[in-house]
């Protein structure tokens, strides 16, 4: 129990993040930048790996981190510019940079690896395995091996994305409901936005330490989206977001400690199943009212 | 601080020439050497053919462009300042927030006011009172509580100019709010800024294409086609001023004002009247950029 002890607070707190901004990414329409983010974050293992740092150590998995979250505030920078030059066409800004980042990951997977055999003749098979499980645990997570340096890490930037939310909780609504006004109210709708995506940004690299880089933003997205079916008022949306967020993290580690399923595929989908309950509640009332 | 007292809004010399990658590579300037001042308290309407510069002055009022040439003072302020001092409410052309929000109407009204309060303090009674003071002066006490997504098109801007005037400002600006309204419609939103001009000592600026919206509300106007060409009461505004600022498109505008265009070419030289014509062609999305 206490091997797991610090994947199940990590995955604890930062499902309840993503309960949190998921209700901004959400209502802002942001989902599909997520996306965007967690893929291109791909890219960045691939840097890391290039530059010979990955995560056996742990001095390796900060490092790894570290280059992880930059390239992934990069890219949402990047996704944010290139849909301004593009007439504010942001799907096909998200479009250009997932695929670049998912293109240039896998480039730099299969130089590092092919370096990695030259290097080394005789275990080039064994190289070849270890390669596609490093993928396979970046693309679906793999919290498993979450020791508590990693776990610390993924639990203070959590918190503080946490507070910064807070802090600004008041201009994030105002600039989430009605961007096109919030300068001529004093606030800078260009410096909020920034703000966010780099939250956003650091919050997919912290999700995707349980879930991967395909199923992170799933994490922000399916709490707020069902929350949204269950209640039309602010504070009561944002208590049943992190109930999903939470709950779901909960039950998809029980079940998948008790039946050894891969744990962040188990989470999403539960929290999947979630949201398709609150649709089933949505409908149901909807019903009953008229 | 403020430079001359008793001032609304000053705009000394103003040239604006939006950069040339912008949205059509035009460099012709949306504004060119504008002088006005508003004096605080009037009610000034501002009348000009779409593509005439409207939106761009509403942008150099509220600071979120710079005058190529010139400056604007607002109250004595920078445009930023006085918007960051809350002396600014807007209400835009479009509405564009999102009606399925979890939100009601007190928390939309809130808004304004609620991302001004420190973080760690909760919004006081001083706020929750002018909150509900500005629901009450555009009538909508009986919905406080109802989502936005159940109001009207009528009743979600009158939530939004409670909103912009929740924050006690001393400029209320208004973009086009009467488009696609009725003249009783225009008459009954003249009365509710006629009140909230009372009620609350403000100074108004509408700016429309509109001459009926701006009879509505206005007691002064200014007429506005790249430069300014008149600025006074409504009863001076005669068809030739018209004319001109609308160059061949009044009678488009006007349909029931009969004016002769030959009046367009009397009062302008010809080249400024091919000017006009062609800022009169250009579509409404120019001001928008």
């Amino acid at each position: 129990m206490n091997e797991i002890a610090p994947a199940i607070i990590a995955a604890l707190v930062i499902a309840l993040m993503g309960g949190a901004l998921s209700i901004f990414v959400v209502l802002k329409r942001l989902a599909f930048i997520g996306q965007g983010i967690s893929h291109a974050a791909f890219g960045g293992v691939g840097i890391a790996l290039l530059l010979g740092v990955h995560g056996a150590t742990t001095a390796g998995a900060m490092g790894q981190l570290a280059i992880v979250v930059a390239f992934s505030i990069f890219a949402a920078l990047g996704i944010a510019a290139l849909s301004r030059t593009n007439q504010g066409r942001t799907d096909t800004a998200i479009g250009v940079v997932l695929s670049a980042s998912m293109a240039l990951g896998f480039v730099l997977f299969t130089f590092v690896e092919s370096k990695h055999d030259h290097d080394e003749h005789g275990h080039a098979a064994q190289g070849h395995e270890d390669q596609h499980h490093l993928i396979e645990e970046i693309l679906f997570g793999n919290i498993l091996d979450t020791t508590w340096p990693k776990a610390s890490i993924a639990i203070a930037v959590a918190i503080a994305i946490l507070v910064v939310v807070w802090f600004i909780r008041r201009q994030l609504i105002f600039w989430a409901f009605d961007e096109p006004v919030v300068d001529a109210y004093g606030l800078h709708s260009k410096r909020i936005t920034y703000i966010f995506l780099i939250l956003l940004a650091i919050a997919v690299v912290m999700a995707m330490q349980i879930a991967g880089v395909v199923l992170a933003a799933a994490m922000l997205v399916l709490p707020g989206a069902g929350a949204l079916n269950l209640s039309a008022k602010l504070r009561a949306v944002f208590v049943y977001s992190i109930l999903i967020a939470v709950g779901g993290a909960a039950i998809g580690m029980l079940v998948g400690f008790e039946a050894g399923l891969p744990i962040g595929p188990t989470i999403v989908l539960i929290q999947s199943v979630a949201y398709l309950l609150t649709l089933i509640a949505k409908a149901v009332s909807a019903r009953l009212r008229s | 601080m403020p430079t001359v007292p008793g001032f609304a809004v000053e705009i000394n010399h103003v040239s604006y020439t939006y950069p040339a990658w912008g949205v059509d590579g035009a460099t012709t300037p949306a504004l060119e050497d504008v002088n006005f001042t508003i004096d605080e308290e009037t009610k000034l309407g501002i009348l000009g053919p779409n593509g005439g510069g409207k939106s761009t002055l509403i942008k150099l009022i509220l600071g979120i462009i710079k005058p190529t040439a010139g400056s604007v003072r607002v109250f004595g302020y920078s445009p930023i300042e006085a918007r960051e001092r809350g002396l600014i409410g807007y209400l835009p052309q479009r509405i564009e927030a999102d009606r399925d929000w979890p939100i009601n109407v007190e928390q939309v009204v809130g808004l304004g006011r609620a991302c001004r309060i420190k973080p760690w303090k909760k919004l006081g009674a001083d706020d929750h009172a002018a909150i509900a003071k500005a629901i009450e002066l555009v009538g909508l006490e009986d919905l406080a509580s109802r989502p936005i997504g159940a109001l009207s098109g009528g009743q979600l801007q009158r939530v939004m100019i409670a909103r912009a005037i929740a924050g006690n400002p001393k400029l209320l600006v208004l973009d086009e709010p009467t488009v696609g309204v009725d003249i009783a419609g225009q008459q009954r939103f003249g009365k509710l800024i006629e009140t909230l001009h009372r009620e609350l000592d403000l100074t108004v600026i509408l700016v429309s294409h509109d001459m009926r919206a701006i009879a509505a509300v206005a007691d002064r106007v200014a007429c506005l086609s790249r430069t300014l060409h008149f600025h006074d009461t409504p009863d001076g505004l005669t068809p030739a001023v018209l004319a001109q600022v609308f160059a061949h498109d009044v009678a488009g505008v006007f349909g029931d004002i009969h004016i002769d265009a030959h009046l367009a070419e009397t009062c302008d030289d010809p080249s400024h009247a091919h000017q006009h014509q062609h800022d009169c062609g250009c579509s409404e999305n120019e001001g928008d950029a």
